[in-house]
C-alpha cells in the first residue's frame, strides 16, 4: 500500500511553530550561542517560564532557596535542562502524544528524544575534530519528530511491517515504514524539519540520522554523534517501541567518532543516569 | 497483587506468591530471573553492562547495573529472603539485543549476555532458558507463585520462557 499522496497534505496539517519557539530552535540550531540569548526568548514566554522555574524548584533539584529567575535557573540546573523544556513545549504534540502506528505509550517518543539527545551530548567529545555538544544535544532532540506523521500512517499495519522485517524482505525499520508509507521517518521529518523552517545542521541531521555517510561533509559529526546517540538510546530500551533495534549501523562512524569498548561502558552508565535525573527535573515534580 | 516494576541497574526479590516482578524494554541489558521451586522465592535483576571495573578511580554508581556485581547481589538476594546457598535454583535470562556493529565497539547486547553466563557458572548457578539477541526490545516477567516467566515485544504475542 503506498499512500505517498497524503504525507505533503499530512505535514502541512501539522500545526506551526509558535514564534517564540522559531527563534529558540533558529538560536539552538547554531554551533555557538549564548545562553543570555536563550534567557531573553524564554523570559518572552510565560507558560515556558513557568515550566523552567517548576523543573528548578523541583524535589530532582531541591534549592536551599526558591528559584525566581530564568538565569538562576539556569545556574542551578545546567543549559540542557532548559533546552529541553524548551524545545518540549515547541510541539508538545509531537514530543507528547502516543504514537500509535509504533505501538508506544504517550511520553515514550518523548523519553527516546532526550535519550539520544544525552547520548549525542556524550558522544560528542569523542569526535575527531571538535563539534559542539550543545548542538548535538538539540538535534538528538529533534531527529525523529517524522514519527509524530508516521505513526499515524503506520497505524493499522504493525503486524505487516514486522512481517517484513521477519522474513528478511526488509532489512531494517526504514525499508518497512518504506513499504508502507513510500517513504521512511527520517524523509518524512526532513519534510516537517522544511515545514517548521528549522535551521539546516538540524534539518540534516533529523534527515541523516540512519545514514549519516551520506549527509554533506559540514554535517558529518553532528550528524554521527546524533545516529549513535540514538543506537544507544534503543540499547537502553528507551526507543519507541514496534521498531526495537530493527536498524543498521553506519559503520563509517569510526572516520569521526573514536571510542573504545571501555569509554563506551562508562559513557552508557552516564546516559543512563543523567537521562533519569534529567527526565525526573523537567517533569518538574513540585517539593512539599 | 502486586507488580514490582524494576529499571536498569536495580532488583528485587519476593515470595509473597501474589507478586509479579517486571521489567520494561529490555534492549541490549540483561533481565536474569532466579527462582526457588520449593520455597516460591523469585528475584529478578535488570544488568546493562558486563563489568563494573570499568569504572577504575570513579567508584561504583548502581552494583546492579553490572554483570559482575549484580548478578551476586541477586543470589545474596534470594538468601536472604530464606533460600538456602546450594539448592538449586531455576536461573533463566532475557534481552541482550543490539545493533550489529561490524567494528564490535557498540556490541554491548552480545558482551552482556556472554558476560552474564559467565558470572552465572562463577557463582554455580545453572541457566534453565535463555531468549537473547536478535532486535527486538523484550519486557520480562516471573510471576513469583509458580516461577513462570513471560516475555513480549511491542507488536508481537506474549510467550513463555
Amino acid at each position: 500500500m503506498i499512500v505517498t499522496k497524503s504525507i505533503a497534505d499530512r505535514v502541512k496539517e501539522m500545526p506551526m511553530l509558535s514564534v517564540v519557539s522559531t527563534r529558540l530552535l533558529e538560536l539552538l540550531g547554531e554551533d555557538n550561542y549564548s545562553i543570555r540569548d536563550v534567557v531573553s526568548i524564554v523570559e518572552n514566554d510565560a507558560i515556558l517560564t513557568t515550566k523552567i522555574l517548576r523543573a528548578a524548584n523541583s524535589v530532582a533539584y531541591s534549592p536551599r532557596v526558591p528559584i525566581t529567575s530564568v538565569t538562576a535557573a539556569i545556574n542551578n540546573m545546567g543549559e540542557k535542562v532548559i533546552m529541553g523544556i524548551a524545545i518540549e513545549s515547541c510541539a508538545p504534540k509531537v514530543f507528547k502524544d502516543p504514537l500509535g502506528g509504533y505501538m508506544s505509550e504517550a511520553g515514550q517518543m518523548w523519553d527516546h528524544s532526550l535519550c539520544t539527545a544525552i547520548g549525542a551530548r556524550q558522544l560528542s567529545s569523542y569526535t575527531i575534530k571538535e563539534s559542539s555538544s550543545n548542538l548535538a544535544f538539540t538535534a538528538g532532540l529533534l531527529h525523529d519528530i517524522g514519527k509524530s506523521v508516521m505513526s499515524v500512517i503506520l497505524e493499522g499495519n504493525t503486524e505487516e511491517m514486522l512481517g517484513h522485517i521477519d522474513n528478511g524482505e526488509a532489512v531494517s525499520f526504514l525499508d518497512a515504514e518504506k513499504k508502507i508509507a513510500g517513504m521512511d521517518h527520517t524523509e518524512l521529518g526532513y519534510e516537517l524539519a522544511q515545514h517548521w523552517k528549522l535551521p539546516e545542521q538540524l534539518a540534516m541531521a533529523i534527515r541523516y540520522h540512519h545514514h549519516p555517510q551520506d549527509v554533506d561533509d559540514k554535517y558529518k559529526d553532528l550528524v554521527y554523534t546524533v545516529h549513535l546517540g540514538d543506537i544507544l538510546a534503543m540499547m537502553a530500551g528507551i526507543g519507541t517501541g514496534v521498531d526495537g533495534l530493527a536498524y543498521s549501523i553506519d559503520r563509517t562512524y569510526k572516520d569521526y567518532i573514536e571510542i573504545r569498548e571501555d569509554e563506551l561502558a562508562i559513557a552508557v552508565a552516564d546516559i543512563q543516569e543523567e537521562f533519569f535525573k534529567t527526565k525526573q527535573a523537567i517533569l518538574g515534580e513540585e517539593t512539599e | 497483587m502486586g507488580i514490582n516494576y524494576i529499571g536498569i541497574g536495580d532488583f528485587a526479590v519476593s515470595n509473597k506468591p501474589d507478586d509479579i516482578i517486571k521489567t520494561m524494554a529490555l534492549g541490549s541489558c540483561v533481565g536474569i530471573m532466579l527462582y526457588d521451586p520449593k520455597l516460591k522465592i523469585a528475584a529478578m535483576g535488570h544488568i546493562a553492562l558486563p563489568d563494573s571495573k570499568v569504572r577504575g578511580q570513579r567508584g561504583m554508581d548502581k552494583p546492579g547495573r553490572y554483570a559482575d556485581t549484580g548478578i551476586p547481589l541477586l543470589a545474596k538476594a534470594m538468601l536472604n529472603k530464606g533460600s538456602k546457598r546450594g539448592r538449586s535454583l531455576i536461573v533463566k535470562i532475557a534481552g541482550g539485543a543490539q545493533i550489529n556493529d561490524p567494528n564490535d565497539t557498540f556490541n554491548i547486547g552480545k558482551r552482556n549476555v556472554l558476560a552474564v553466563k559467565k558470572i552465572l557458572w562463577k557463582c554455580s548457578l545453572i541457566l534453565k532458558a535463555e531468549d537473547t539477541g536478535g532486535n527486538i526490545g523484550r519486557t520480562m516477567q516471573v510471576g513469583v507463585d509458580t516461577g513462570e516467566v513471560t516475555l513480549s515485544s511491542p507488536g508481537r504475542s506474549k510467550w513463555k520462557l
